[in-house]
């Protein structure tokens, strides 16, 4: 008598379990949900640091002690976009100067992720005045080196403080 | 092979703090609640650690300023955070906007040398 209530309850208790693991088996099921659309992606690998090679001149030329602004492109898209390179024209930030500044600049291709769809970019780039163009044929990613020099007129020596100046990178729908 | 994927991290993990992403490229515009209103709705994700704040503006093909409304011009987003804006123009302007932009805008005493200012521009579909 004893015996068979043990059992019974046993089995009582097994089907409950099972019953709880059919419940937990069923349990809320969470969406996750994202849609996929063309971009351009604007990465600043590393901003540029100017370097001091004489009183006069402050560079981002990695020979004169500076270091090159590094941009990254991500197109998801293909020929569906221009990037756009403009180096600066002036300080944002930089203690009162004694004279005119003259800026030069470049930007080049440094790296592309593919080699083929994207080998052209530096020979098709468009330069004007500051601004140098790419149209953005291809998908994937492109590095791009952006260096700048500003000189102070007459020779004169740059006061000493810190200097800040912007490099525009923009991406333009076709 | 473990070379490439540790060079593929890498260069994900590296580049993805600091990036500025818009979407859609192409956006639409359609009626908004109020007549003579039109509205196009943006996205707008920060991954640029050192940038907190974006000025969004529209702009004709020559990129000359057109009259718009939104809710901030010039509004705060956190790193890594997205966000929904809503742009509304006048239905007289639908022809002539062409680009509705957004661009990072940096603080003054930023103590970056040479600092990346990014701009997007998607193309409002006609």
């Amino acid at each position: 008598m004893f015996k068979n209530k043990t059992i019974r309850n046993i089995a009582t208790l097994a089907l409950g379990a099972s019953l709880t693991a059919i419940t937990f088996a069923n349990a809320e099921q969470i969406p996750i949900t994202g849609t996929v659309q063309s971009k351009c992606i604007i990465q600043v690998d590393q901003p540029g640091v100017f370097g001091n090679p004489n009183a006069y001149t402050l560079t981002t030329a990695s020979a004169d002690g500076g270091r090159t602004a590094s941009t990254r492109v991500d197109v998801t898209l293909a020929d569906s976009y221009y990037v756009t390179f403009t180096h600066p024209d002036s300080f944002s930030s930089s203690p009162s100067l004694p004279d005119v500044v003259t800026w030069t600049g470049t930007t080049q291709v440094s790296t592309v992720s593919d080699a083929t769809g994207m080998g052209t970019y530096e020979t098709s780039k468009i330069v004007n005045g500051s601004q140098t163009r790419y149209d953005m044929t291809a998908t994937g990613s492109t590095w791009f080196e952006t260096e700048v020099t500003a000189s102070l007129g007459g020779s004169r020596a740059f006061p000493g403080g810190t200097y800040t100046a912007m490099v525009e990178a923009e991406c333009i729908a076709k | 092979m473990r070379a490439v994927i540790l060079a593929i991290v890498l260069a994900f993990g590296v580049s993805a703090a600091n990036a500025h992403e818009m979407t859609p490229t192409y956006p639409t515009l359609v009626p908004s609640h109020v007549d003579g209103l039109l509205k196009a709705t943006m996205q707008m994700f920060n991954r640029r650690a050192d940038v907190e704040y974006y000025e969004v503006g529209v702009f004709d093909e020559n990129f000359e300023p057109v009259p718009f409304v939104t809710a901030y011009n010039i509004f705060k987003l956190d790193y890594q955070s997205h966000t929904s804006f809503d742009i509304y123009i006048r239905a007289s302007d639908r022809d002539r906007a062409a680009y509705i932009c957004s661009r990072s805008k940096i603080r003054k005493g930023s103590e970056i040398r040479t600092a990346v200012s990014s701009k997007i521009c998607s193309k409002i579909k006609k």
